[in-house]
């Protein structure tokens, strides 16, 4: 009994077990770091004037409007070009250009997806701001 | 000695489920906290794209959902179409405010008039920058090189 009472130091320890708090930290790491990246993206759009003024008489005449057509076409300031040509097309435009504005026109058929997709490559050919062009 | 081995309390068999059991407490709590967030009533699966900004997640964010049959939400909360001008209105119209960016979250397969006439509305009410929420596609990277520098910092 007296090395029971001795020995007793081993068995009993009074320091916290803190197992537990490391397991459940843990576990909130983990959930955070999944979280986290899902971080949300957008394309930003420049909404039409609300009052638009009188039209100007000197209105920029060489601005870019792109426009979705039914069917999966497009044309770029009424000029026709295939789908698969327009980044090539928009990118020879915009390299050069100091002022890189789109205004991009969807036709009321199209899906939104395909006018999400247009201004997705006018993004990637260097456009800094897309314009939503008025109905 | 003899009363030691016969307790036998000293020496276990079973493994320790307490911690265990806490981690799957604090799951269930989390789970219980997020999902009714993430499913609150709106859903719509934005569209895909390649070359697109992120925009971490703010307090403070204005969020306009279109669900697929073309139905507003207003931060998850349906509104009806009529009354979507006064409410955005009531956000934006207020003078200095420090921004006039709206997010639009609307389902890929609407017809873009349903967008553009949101889109409407909202220049109507004071909002100047609409950021359609778009997905990211998988595997690929933005061609936009501030876009990657923002991807990679996190913030703003």
């Amino acid at each position: 009994m007296g090395m029971s009472t001795g020995g007793g130091g081993s068995s009993l320890n009074n320091e916290i077990n803190v197992t537990p708090m490391i397991d459940v930290l843990l576990v909130l790491l983990i959930i955070f770091m999944m979280i986290i990246p899902m971080s949300r993206k957008a394309i930003d759009t420049q909404l039409p004037d609300p009052n638009p003024q009188p039209a100007q008489p000197n209105v920029n005449p060489d601005q870019i409007v792109l426009e979705i057509l039914p069917d999966d076409k497009y044309a770029i300031n009424k000029e026709p070009i295939e789908k698969t040509a327009l980044f090539e097309r928009l990118k020879s435009i915009y390299d050069p250009r100091p002022e890189k504005i789109i205004f991009v026109k969807g036709d009321t058929m199209v899906k939104y997806a395909n006018v999400i997709w247009a201004m997705d490559q006018a993004r990637g050919a260097g456009v800094k701001v897309i314009g939503v062009a008025p109905k | 000695m003899g009363m030691s081995v016969s307790g036998g309390g000293g020496v276990k068999a079973e493994p320790n489920v307490t911690p265990m059991i806490d981690v799957m407490l604090v799951l269930l709590i989390i789970f219980m906290i997020t999902i009714p967030q993430i499913n609150a009533g709106f859903t719509a699966v934005p569209p895909e794209g390649q070359n697109l900004k992120p925009h971490p997640e703010e307090d403070g964010d204005q969020v306009l959902g279109i669900d697929d049959q073309g139905r507003y939400y207003l931060n998850k909360r349906p509104v009806r179409n009529e009354d979507l001008e006064t409410l955005v209105r009531e956000i934006y119209g207020v003078e200095g405010r420090d921004d006039y960016i709206m997010y639009v979250k609307a389902h890929k397969d609407l017809q873009y008039l349903k967008v553009v006439d949101a889109l409407g509305v909202l220049s109507k009410s004071g909002v100047r920058v609409a950021a359609l929420i778009t997905e990211q596609s998988p595997g690929t990277e933005s061609l936009v090189e501030s876009d990657r520098i923002l991807g990679s910092g996190g913030e703003k």
